[in-house]
């Protein structure tokens, strides 16, 4: 079995980042914001797999599992405000929450 | 490419590592215990002198260690004597922010357990940051410190700002904090390595393909770590988020937050001697130039004093980010000594600054949601007090000798002379220039005379916690802008 090189891992997770930020950039919906930010946290986790893998160590994984946890925490509170501004504003729309300017 | 280091330290904890991080062990037990306290009894009172004593608790144990010498626990944490003054400067910016929310959350008739249990969480997060010494530690700490201060953000339901800046703040830290994870998982996959103290050789930059990855990640990393610092151009959120967030979260987002960053920032930086890199140092240039100049431009034209001082903020994180660009190895003691010292400085001006402006938002019987620059109007005259803290507050935020900050400045001009960076010199003089432009009309506003009718009433100061907190913090202030040595031997030890 040839063994993908570090270099290819690198640039699939970047460019799965960088997906995942252009989501966040450029959707209007907030829910959507929501799950590319998701998107964002599991590129990094290809990354720290990938060179978990080519060092042999466990501490990609660990860190993966790190990731996981804060992507579950990052929605928790990400659907606790989405659903306050449901009944504010009756609308996910993220262009509403522009009161404050200065 | 790498050596891996020689790992002399025990995996497991003994009991010397486990008395070095005490003040950490008391924070993560007391959110346990106040879990079930909350079960077992929900009052404001109760869970508000609990978290007191848990804090009070955790600055006496630290305050001991301050003397002990540096100890690596784990491979995770190191606490040395910096990180050590770090920590009591976050206990005791949250020790002075805690009876502020008290006040602030019993105006309310719900029970407010929440709101301590995230600020013990948030100071626990603080206290991993600054004595972490490994990139799992590091983010870790961040993690903890920035979920729990969305919750703070958002978590006054009644206002109008608080969905809006408590998603601005979720959306672009979790963004932030997905660039520095990036920017680790790079670093991390050329250098093998994720423990700060790693050698790495140099030869790793210059590598065809996975250099470019290297030096990549290093500037996400930074990028991640600049926007909690809220340095320009990554500042966007800094001015919505301070107004938004209730007063006394402002103060813990203005101190806590920023002084967690900075040190983590200066020990990851110092142990990977990361600053000799030229692309690092061009970029921390940038960073510092632009939010020195933008930051007191900016605060110009604000009407609203949060918004103001949050543009403040943004051009003291880029006086601080000089040190980190002329720093180098021979000097590192008086690095750290004067990035303490400036950050010690900058918290106990903003503590006094946010204390008079929580203070004032109680005051005003309209439903306001905003202080602006006409509500401290002659303020001298209808409570010197509150006038007396924030003129010293702005006159150290300022530099003017014989306050903190001007010895703060000093410091880093002396550096920055040394290391012949003419430009950041340049800049830090132009900034505080300009800054002079908004701080002294400030001062003015307190002592003029004409007051719209409705505020002749004289404010008297009647809580005797609030008196003890305005009285020390003015006496803080007067006492270390004098001696300021006494400063410099808490960290020097």
């Amino acid at each position: 079995m040839t063994s993908i090189p570090l270099f290819h891992v690198l640039i699939l997770s970047s460019l799965l980042f960088a997906i995942g930020f252009v989501g966040v950039v450029a959707r209007k919906n907030t829910l959507f914001i929501l799950m590319s930010l998701e998107v964002m946290l599991n590129a990094i986790g290809v990354a720290f797999i990938g060179a978990g893998s080519v060092w042999q160590q466990a501490d990609g994984q660990v860190m993966f599992i790190l990731i996981l946890t804060l992507a579950a925490v990052e929605a928790a509170v990400g659907l606790a405000l989405l659903i306050r501004m449901q009944k504010k504003y009756r609308s996910l729309d993220i262009d509403l929450l522009s009161q404050m300017k200065g | 490419m790498m050596m891996p280091v020689a790992d002399n330290t025990p995996a497991f904890l003994t009991m010397a590592m486990a008395g070095a991080i005490l003040p950490q062990l008391i924070i993560a037990f007391g959110i346990a215990l106040a879990l079930l306290l909350v079960a077992w009894r929900r009052s404001q009172r109760t869970i508000a002198l609990f978290t007191g004593v848990v804090i009070v608790m955790a600055l006496l144990a630290n305050i001991s260690l301050l003397v002990t010498p540096a100890i690596q626990v784990t491979q995770l944490l190191k606490v040395d004597g910096y990180s050590t003054f770090a920590f009591s400067l976050i206990l005791i910016s949250a020790l002075v922010a805690l009876p502020m929310s008290h006040k602030f959350l019993s105006a309310q008739i719900e029970v407010h357990d929440e709101y301590y249990l995230l600020l013990l969480l948030m100071v626990l997060g603080a206290g991993v940051l600054v004595t972490s010494d490994h990139y799992a530690s590091l983010f870790l700490g961040f993690e903890l410190l920035s979920i729990s201060l969305v919750g703070l953000v958002g978590y006054q339901r009644e206002s109008q700002y608080s969905v809006e800046s408590g998603f601005k703040y979720l959306i672009l830290s979790a963004s932030a904090s997905s660039f520095m994870l990036l920017g680790i998982a790079f670093i991390y996959s050329v250098s093998g390595d994720m423990s700060f103290s790693a050698v790495i050789s140099k030869t790793i930059y210059n590598q065809p393909d996975l250099g470019v990855f290297f030096q990549l990640g290093l500037l996400l990393f930074v990028s991640g770590v600049a926007f909690k610092l809220s340095v320009a151009p990554f500042h966007f959120w800094t001015p919505d988020v301070y107004q938004g967030s209730p007063t006394p979260v402002t103060m813990l987002l203005a101190t806590i937050s920023k002084i967690a960053m900075f040190v983590v920032l200066l020990k990851c930086f110092a142990a990977q001697q990361y600053l000799l890199l030229e692309n690092v140092q061009q970029f921390l240039l940038i960073f510092a130039i632009t939010s020195m100049l933008l930051g007191n431009v900016m605060a110009l034209k604000q009407q609203n004093l949060k918004r103001l001082f949050a543009y403040s903020s943004i051009a003291h994180m880029g006086y601080l980010l000089i040190v980190l660009i002329v720093t180098s190895e021979q000097n590192l003691a008086f690095t750290w000594q004067s990035v303490l010292f400036y950050l010690a400085a900058y918290t106990v001006a903003n503590l006094s600054v946010f204390i008079v402006i929580e203070l004032l938002q109680q005051q005003l019987t309209t439903q306001q949601a905003d202080i602006t620059l006409s509500d401290i109007k002659g303020l001298f005259w209808r409570a010197p007090s509150y006038a007396l803290l924030m003129i010293l507050a702005i006159l150290s935020l300022a530099g003017i000798p014989l306050t903190m900050g001007f010895i703060g400045k000093f410091y880093i001009l002396s550096q920055a002379t040394i290391a012949h960076a003419w430009w950041l010199i340049a800049a830090l003089i132009v900034g505080s220039g300009i800054g002079l432009a908004y701080y002294l009309p400030l001062i003015f506003k307190l002592f003029s005379a004409e007051s719209s009718p409705d505020q002749n009433v004289k404010i008297s100061v009647k809580n005797i916690v609030e008196k003890v907190l305005v009285y020390s913090l003015v006496g803080v202030s007067l006492v270390f802008g004098i001696f300021p040595e006494v400063i410099n031997q808490l960290i020097n030890t």
